[in-house]
């Protein structure tokens, strides 16, 4: 009997575990792809239509379209019962639109005064007005004609997003780079060599996980202004490279620290220096964790906004992508149509980025989690 | 060989990198202040020079004639500037102008630029309020800055980061080319007493109604003049079946702005300039039956739904740049938003004022107190203090220094020497018009009031009243709350 109920209880459980999984998988891939979908549609459509209905309204819907529209006579009584096409009823009424028998809808759009009738339909519809112009402009840069104070008109062409994605490479690149090789370096120096303070020293680097890293921006900008690295891509990458190193480090340490002891015996007992098993050993087995970190230091600096507008501002030859995407919407946000162009395009690289280290990612997510 | 050794390559890659980048680190920041000794050099030196003007400016080809005009003023660093002393200096600033705004700045200092040598090198930024403050507190401040806030400024000018305007443009000009208002405005509390801070550039209207102007004739509605002829026309409105107002204060983090602007307006309208002042200074409390007169006064058109497009429900709800989209439908939907003349950036493409839409004065209510007007506007205050920085200030004191941004269109001049036909646009010239039939000119309280109040609480308050969430005297007493003192 029991065997029997444990038995069926197994498969019962078997059965449910895979539609659990596999639902809430899906649940959660529509709640990820369902925005940038949304994103992608909006992206292509014209400004008017972002503005006045939602990106849903390309799939085809049934929608009352207008048939004609009638001016309507003035002798008509407005206050009283008006008889309009066959419909009958108040000016409130008709504001709400009289359904006809046949199917038709007498509406009233406006006021009293200067209103029109439409006669509309219920007819399948959808809103297929696509348009390129928003990248054009993304990419291509705004033009402003700006009149001269002797009356002729300056066109005038705004920067495009040509230079802020090579700033914002020239950011990231680095930023990526340095705080690995340094951590992988510290990670090595913390797991596998002897030397006093090495708990202490640890612990502190952990310590900095914690702290912020808007407290450090004033003094940081304090000594930069003195030794005249703001608004210079080094200031930056020193930057990035501070705020990174913490995690870097301990995600590092973690991984390192796992290797498997014996591998690094052996090849001590060979005669290798620990410069040689750091850069024959320990870095080629932990490609994984560096490159996980390295996917999230790059989107990390790509997405950044705040240290670089402290640390190289907004003048447009160091300007990065996120600030010149912050500038698209306009003096007072009058192009925010833009943003979705802009989007898409700032999300290009970070994609290209995930998709080719991704099959690193997954097993770089362990990293650390068991230790040794 | 060659696999043991690239970690080195890469080693000595990212080595070459940051000394490629060391050489680009030494010409962006420029020594912060001069000696004082050079500084009074240039001045004395177009002293002599003054003298000698009329002949030397015949003689030379090249003088430019704003030389003269810029002596005539008292203005010597800008004459000096003009005369080409300062050739090759850079003057840096920072401000909020970004994408068209700063397009529109850098060409109306163009001409300047050309005539004088010295490059004024812009850095707009969207979050400049928040990159200022720790600029100036590390020391890393720009030499001029552009506060659309005076709030803002004011915390500096306590801290004596700023260099006074009276210091840098004689005083007599300033009182010359501006009204009274303007340089009260521009009178903070210093370190030594209070002083002028700053000078200002340009500014925008805000007691503005706009009106969908083809729709209005075709329904022979009339423009009113006087609060009743504007209570008349609501009333119209609505018993043709229409909402007259369209309103929206939903601006993503800064969502209540809007509802600020039409308190100042109401304040303005229905008390005295005396108590505007105090309230915002704080010594008038929110929580005063005047400033909560004046909140009801127009809440009873926000708060009735036969009133606003979309009724009460809509207002929080609205984004400010598409409230007045219902007025370009056809027929509209709303007929009258009040808003400052930026929101012209805001109207359907192709519109054209006088055509599609018109604007009118929002009329004073109580005769007593005239028909106030509401404004905002850019202020430029000094962070250093260096002869070409002076010539810049100056430069921003004459209406010349706005002449570019006014033929552009989007920016009115403070300046009383800026001529009506410098405007670029009739729209423009229509509402300067309109500034100079008030009676008194206030800028927007909610501007000059502490940051955690004007771009605060005040915001949140009238958010939280206009969407249910609160009732007023909640609200105005968490306002009073959140007053730093």
């Amino acid at each position: 009997m029991a065997t029997a109920s444990s038995a069926k209880k197994i498969k019962k459980t078997s059965k449910l575990g895979p539609i659990l999984i596999n639902g809430s998988l899906l649940l959660l891939i529509l709640i990820w792809l369902l925005p940038t979908f949304a994103l992608l549609v909006s992206s292509f459509r014209t400004r008017f239509d972002i503005q006045t209905s939602g990106w849903w309204s390309i799939v085809p819907h049934r929608a009352w379209m207008t048939d004609r529209v009638i001016d309507p006579d003035p002798n008509w009584d407005r206050d009283g019962v008006m008889n309009i096409e066959g419909a009958q009823g108040t000016f409130e009424e008709f504001r709400n639109g009289i359904t006809l028998d046949n199917g038709t809808r007498v509406f009233w759009i406006g006021n009293k005064r200067i209103g029109k009738v439409e006669i509309q339909a219920y007819k399948w519809t959808s809103n297929f007005n696509f348009t390129l112009e928003n990248y054009g402009q993304v990419l291509g840069g705004k033009t402003f004609e700006v009149r001269q104070p002797d009356g002729t008109i300056k066109t005038e062409q705004a920067d495009n997003f040509v230079g802020a994605f090579l700033n914002s490479l020239t950011v990231t690149i680095p930023s990526t780079l340095i705080p690995i090789l340094i951590a992988a370096f510290a990670a090595y120096g913390f797991a596998w060599m002897r030397f006093s303070g090495r708990r202490v020293l640890f612990v502190m680097v952990v310590a900095l996980l914690v702290v912020p890293l808007q407290i450090a921006l004033v003094p940081i900008l304090q000594d930069y202004v003195r030794l005249n690295l703001n608004g210079t891509f080094l200031g930056i990458w020193l930057a990035h490279t501070g705020f990174g190193l913490p995690l870097a480090t301990y995600l590092l340490f973690n991984y390192i620290r796992g290797l498997p002891r014996d591998i690094l015996e052996s090849a001590f007992i060979d005669g290798a220096s620990h410069f040689t098993i750091f850069v024959r050993l320990i870095l080629p087995l932990s490609v994984p964790a560096l490159a996980s970190f390295a996917i999230f230091q790059f989107l990390w600096t790509w997405n950044d906004y705040l240290v670089a507008l402290i640390f190289i501002g907004a003048k447009p030859d160091v300007q990065v992508l996120t600030m010149r995407l912050a500038e698209m919407v306009g003096s007072r946000g009058n192009d925010w149509h833009l943003l979705t162009a802009g989007a898409f395009v700032s999300m290009v690289l970070p994609l290209v980025v995930f998709f080719s280290l991704q099959r690193f990612f997954v097993r770089g997510l362990l990293a650390g989690s068991v230790k040794g | 060989m060659n696999r043991k050794f690239a970690p080195l390559f890469v080693l000595l890659l990212v080595a070459s990198l940051l000394l490629a980048a060391c050489p680009a680190a030494t010409p962006t920041a420029e020594p912060a202040a001069e000696p004082a000794a050079e500084e009074a050099a240039p001045t004395a030196e177009v002293a002599e020079e003054a003298e000698a003007a009329p002949t030397a400016a015949a003689a030379e080809e090249d003088a430019h004639p704003g030389e003269e005009a810029a002596m005539a003023k008292g203005l010597t660093e800008l004459a000096a500037a003009y005369h080409g002393d300062y050739e090759g200096t850079i003057v840096t600033m920072t401000g909020p102008f970004t994408d068209e705004d700063a397009v529109k700045f850098d060409n109306s200092m163009a001409a300047f630029e050309e005539a004088t040598g010295i490059d004024i090198q812009y850095e707009g930024s969207k979050e400049f309020e928040a990159s200022i403050t720790v600029r100036v507190q590390a020391g890393d401040a720009p030499d001029i800055v552009d506060f659309p806030q005076p709030g803002l400024l004011g915390t500096f000018a306590k801290q004596g980061k700023v260099v006074p305007a009276t210091v840098m443009i004689p005083e007599a000009w300033l009182a010359e080319n501006y009204l009274q208002s303007w340089l009260d405005m521009a009178t903070m509390e210093g370190p030594d007493g209070p002083a002028q801070y700053g000078v200002w550039q340009r500014f925008n209207a805000k007691s503005l109604v706009w009106y969908p102007k083809a729709s209005f004739d075709a329904a022979g509605y009339p423009i009113p003049t006087t609060w009743e002829e504007l209570q008349a026309l609501q009333d119209m409105i609505v018993s043709d079946g229409d909402t007259p107002w369209c309103v929206g204060i939903e601006s993503g983090a800064a969502t209540g702005w809007a509802a600020t602007d039409w308190t100042e307006e109401f304040m303005l309208r229905t008390t005295s300039l005396e108590n505007y002042d105090a309230w915002v200074l704080g010594e008038l409390p929110f929580e005063s039956p005047e400033v909560k007169n004046a909140i009801e006064s127009f809440a009873t058109i926000w708060n009735d739904d036969s009133m606003v497009s979309g009724g009460r429900a809509a207002i929080v709800t609205t984004f400010f740049g598409d409230a007045p989209t219902g007025m370009f439908q056809d027929p509209p939907t709303c007929w009258l938003h009040k808003q400052g003349n930026f929101i012209t950036s805001f109207f359907p493409e192709g519109t054209e004022y006088g055509v599609d839409y018109g604007v009118f004065y929002l009329p004073g209510i109580d005769a007593e107190y005239g028909s106030p007007f509401l404004v905002a506007g850019d202020i430029m205050a000094a962070m250093t203090d260096r002869p070409e920085v002076r010539a810049v200030m100056q430069f921003f004191s004459t209406g010349e220094g706005v002449k570019g941004w006014l033929a552009a269109g989007g920016a009115l001049g403070p300046q009383k020497d800026v001529q009506l036909d410098w405007y670029g646009s009739d729209l423009e010239r229509d509402i300067a018009g309109l500034v100079n039939n008030a009676t008194s000119v206030r800028f927007d309280g909610s501007d000059l009031m502490p940051g955690e109040v004007g771009a605060g609480s005040f915001w949140k308050g009238m958010t939280d009243y206009f969407s249910g969430a609160a009732d007023l005297d909640t609200v105005l007493a968490e306002i009073d709350a959140s007053w730093p003192r």
